[in-house]
């Protein structure tokens, strides 16, 4: 038997990623920096001196230390029937060679490095390009182009360069490329995805040393988060000044060089031979082959025509999880889905009526009903385990009491409320939650009138505020509770489309963005949490579980808990035949 | 003929100058933003409107359409905005795939379709009429995605004769192409094969029954030649009508086939870009399949006048 599956909630639980902070003020920029590099030597990829370092191969040691913490993983885990083997991939010294068959579930629309255009472009553009910073199999945040990295005060970030690292065409990367990358980011005509994080962000610059300085207006404790996200990949300015269209090729300094895209057919990488950590990558290549369809994804995967497969649709995960050869990785920590309101309109305007909502959810029964068990409800903040700000004492808060649902309606004035629930019919994470939730508001007696529509559209019907009430669910961006900010900040893309503003939440918010302290922070976003479950900017749902499947010969990828899924150590993915 | 072939051009033109329209305007009354499209969730409102003054999406709609068919006319589809692709290439590569698909299908479903509508017409109401005909419903009610799904679990993933693998040209490889191109083939065909046997069922019963097979079946021909030259040459038009529309039916209708089976068509990249609201490739991608389809209507007009002398193109 063959049951492997782990869940990353323990990775999660355990990670150190708050550690990083360093107060900018008490320190020199000398302590800061080397502080930087002492506290990415705890990871795996360390690349002090030089980068010369053997990489170990990581996954035996993370995932060693993650299923020792077994049954203290996060929230609800108890909901997955089957999910919780250790799992034994990373075993034996890595082998060079093989091309990994990868099925990927969209056929990415292009490859412009600072757009994201959904995970699986990101999955494919990340190993091309590189980050200045990125995640190791735990986690926790490291150097990737940066040898090292800190705060020299309160709103300057420096980053060292690795020496000697090239691009995908033999020139040296440089400082310059770094600057000219986030000028190109900053420039509206990029539409760059991270440009809004950024706002603060005056000026780049390149310092002497091979290092980089990035010059803010206001402290931002999240921009080495930021930097290690997708959509901020390093790219060489002669080459994009050449002329070239971004979207259709790519030449980064990344693990494996781009060769040739058949459009709905495949992507070719080939390895890098100079790739600046050495030995890595141990694959000769990786084809990724757009298979949209989940069964034959999964078929695929099953019947060995790809090694590798992303996005395993939940209705299959125990199949998979149960079939001898293949093992699946996933979280159950990340993916979320809420229901939302219109904040100035009734009667999504009346904090009872929200509360009611809020009150009328099983979340465990939806995990069921939505997802065959494979998610975990959300009672109290949304928060996980391990990161800066989780508030285990609010955990229940929203217990269902359907009673007291529909007493909050009655002093409304509300009884038998009657109101449309808009959703998608286009992603099932989105669509199913949404269909469980209809059938629980109804023991409220709340009738919702489900409307489905396409993804585009509904997207335009939440901008125009079309419909009371809508079911969503995404993903944050990165491991740092700041990503709430785009969803209940009032300059958030999701607060404005809920027509939300919350003064004491803005405060809170931007207080928690400047705060480099991290006791200080947890302080701060557990009173954001508190906030939001007293004011209900949204009411949340429930976790999906989500990640990879592979044919148990796949080593040393790990599936990380951590910014929007990053597959990052797909660099480190090798082939045990 | 060649009067009738130069109107129709003349109409094909026209046909298409409306259709162009048509989808035009279509496309852009429906909801969906293809900025948002392309900026994904945490675009801001300021870089939305920028990329859509940078597609051009925030120019009046008459001067959209008036700069567009003006480089249709030169010949020029434009560019994807999703891809940044030219359209014309992706709808070239994918057209190949898309014929090979449709044609393999519709000349199976003629091999198989139509002897057995021969037999069903034949012998009417009796068994093999009743095991056929209700096959033949059987055909046409299962939908693709079960048809298709049902396939790849049983010739890939039990008995492991076709594995789904990476989508290869014939010119790269011939022999695992083949492999590739059977169980869509066969999709697409389940539901053919059932409206071509039907269609000839029902003519064949239909002509069978007129008085001149009987004065052919009285002069002593034989069975063979009562059949084949006499009967299924007159009942052989609608047969080619419906070809004609399963033909035109498949030119867009692909999409669930090519999403299972990994097949790069035309009807994934159609669907792709009504998904992205990329409009330059779903108004070219609409405009090759209407004139694919009003060329395949022509040459079932061509194609009636040859089988029937007594129809004459006009």
């Amino acid at each position: 038997m063959a049951e492997e599956h782990k869940t990353h909630e323990q990775i999660a639980a355990n990670n150190p990623l708050t550690k990083l902070w360093i107060p900018g003020s008490a320190i020199s920029r000398r302590q800061a920096l080397k502080l930087g590099g002492m506290l990415t030597a705890g990871s795996v990829l360390i690349a002090c001196g030089g980068g010369d370092e053997e990489p170990t191969p990581t996954t035996s040691s993370s995932n060693g230390s993650s299923s020792d913490s077994g049954s203290s993983g996060g929230s609800g885990s108890a909901a997955t029937p089957g999910a919780t083997e250790t799992p034994s991939q990373a075993t034996g010294t890595p082998k060079r060679g093989g091309i990994l068959r990868y099925g990927l579930s969209t056929d990415p629309s292009n490859f412009e490095p600072h757009v994201s255009t959904g995970a699986a472009s990101g999955a494919v553009k990340l190993m091309v390009y590189s980050t200045l910073l990125t995640y190791d199999a735990n986690g926790q945040l490291i150097g990737d182009l940066a040898e090292e990295f800190g705060w020299v005060d309160d709103t300057t970030f420096e980053v060292k360069l690795r020496k000697g690292v090239t691009f995908h065409n033999g020139d040296e990367l440089t400082p310059e490329d770094v600057v000219f990358t986030f000028e190109r980011i900053m420039h509206p005509d990029t539409a760059a995805s991270i440009a809004g994080r950024l706002v603060a962000l005056e000026r780049v610059e390149a310092g002497d040393g091979n290092t980089v300085r990035f010059h803010l207006s206001t402290p931002l404790a999240t921009l080495p988060y930021i930097l290690a996200m997708n959509p901020s990949m390093i790219v060489s300015k002669k080459w994009i000044e050449s002329g070239v269209d971004p979207k259709t090729t790519m030449m980064g300094t990344g693990p494996f060089k781009f060769v040739e895209r058949k459009p709905g057919v495949s992507i070719e990488l080939v390895r890098n031979e100079n790739y600046f950590i050495s030995d890595l990558p141990y694959l000769d290549g990786i084809t990724f082959i757009p298979m949209p369809d989940d069964n034959a994804r999964v078929t695929a995967l099953r019947t060995g025509t790809v090694d590798f497969i992303d996005y395993v649709p939940y209705t299959q995960m125990d199949a998979l999880a149960q079939q001898d050869g293949i093992v699946l990785q996933t979280d159950k920590v990340l993916g979320f889905g809420w229901l939302g309101f219109v904040h100035d309109q009734a009667p999504g305007n009346d904090l009872r009526v929200r509360q009611a909502f809020a009150y009328a959810l099983d979340r465990e029964k939806m995990v069921q009903i939505a997802f065959n068990g494979h998610g975990a409800p959300i009672t109290g903040g949304l928060i996980p385990e391990g990161w800066v700000g989780y508030s285990p004492d609010l955990e229940g808060t929203y217990d269902v009491d359907y009673e007291k649902a529909k007493s909050l309606l009655q002093e409304a004035g509300l009884s038998g409320l009657t109101v449309d629930m808009l959703t998608t019919s286009t992603y099932s994470v989105i669509q199913r939650p949404a269909i469980a939730a209809q059938a629980e508001l109804k023991n409220a007696g709340i009738e919702a009138n489900l409307i489905q529509e396409e993804w585009l559209t509904f997207r335009q019907s939440v901008q125009d505020a079309k419909y009371p009430v809508h079911v969503w669910g995404t993903a944050p961006d990165f491991n740092d509770p700041d990503f709430l900010t785009d969803y209940i900040g009032s300059s958030g893309s999701f607060a404005k489309q809920f027509h939300f503003s919350d003064e004491r939440l803005d405060q809170l918010l931007t207080e928690g963005r400047q705060t480099t302290d991290e006791s200080l922070r947890h302080e701060i976003y557990h009173e954001v949490e508190k906030r939001v479950l007293e004011i209900l900017p949204w009411v949340y749902l429930i976790r999906r579980e989500q990640g990879e499947a592979m044919a148990e010969y796949v080593k040393g990828y790990t599936h990380l808990a951590a910014g929007s899924w990053s597959q990052i150590t797909l660099r480190e993915a090798w082939l045990d035949k | 003929m060649t009067q009738y072939l130069a109107r129709r051009g003349i109409y094909l033109l026209v046909q298409l100058l409306v259709v162009a329209t048509v989808v035009f305007m279509l496309l852009r009354l429906v909801p969906g933003d293809p900025a948002r499209a392309i900026l994904g969730d945490t675009a801001t409102e300021e870089q939305v409107a920028r990329v859509r003054h940078q597609l051009g999406l925030d120019q009046p709609i008459y001067r959209q359409y008036v700069s567009w068919m003006a480089d249709v006319l030169r010949g020029d589809l434009g560019t994807s905005i999703t891809s940044g692709r030219p359209v014309a290439t992706d709808v070239r590569d994918r057209l190949g795939n898309s014929l090979e698909l449709i044609v393999l299908a519709t000349a199976l479903s003629l091999i198989i379709g139509l002897p057995l509508g021969i037999i069903a017409g034949l012998r009417a109401n009796r068994l093999p009429d009743f095991v056929l005909s209700a096959a033949a419903m059987l055909g046409l009610s299962l939908p693709g995605f079960v048809v298709g799904t049902v396939l790849l679990l049983i010739f890939a993933l039990r008995l492991r004769w076709l594995p789904q693998t990476q989508f290869v040209e014939w010119s790269e490889d011939p022999a695992g192409h083949f492999k590739l191109v059977i169980l869509p083939v066969l999709t697409l065909a389940a539901s053919t094969v059932a409206v071509i046997m039907r269609m000839t069922r029902s003519s064949m019963l239909e002509v069978v029954r007129q008085d001149y097979i009987k004065l052919a079946r009285a002069k002593g021909l034989s069975e063979r030649t009562v059949i084949l030259r006499h009967a299924l040459r007159n009942a052989i038009n609608p047969v080619v009508s419906v070809v004609g529309l399963e033909l035109a039916t498949l030119l867009g209708g692909t999409v669930i086939v090519e999403t299972i089976f990994g097949w790069p068509g035309l009807s994934s990249l159609l669907i792709a870009g009504v998904r992205a609201r990329d409009y330059p490739v779903v108004q070219g991608v609409v405009l090759l399949i209407a004139v694919l389809t009003i060329l395949i209507n022509i040459a079932v007009d061509i194609a009636y006048a040859v089988l029937d002398p007594r129809i004459r193109v006009s």
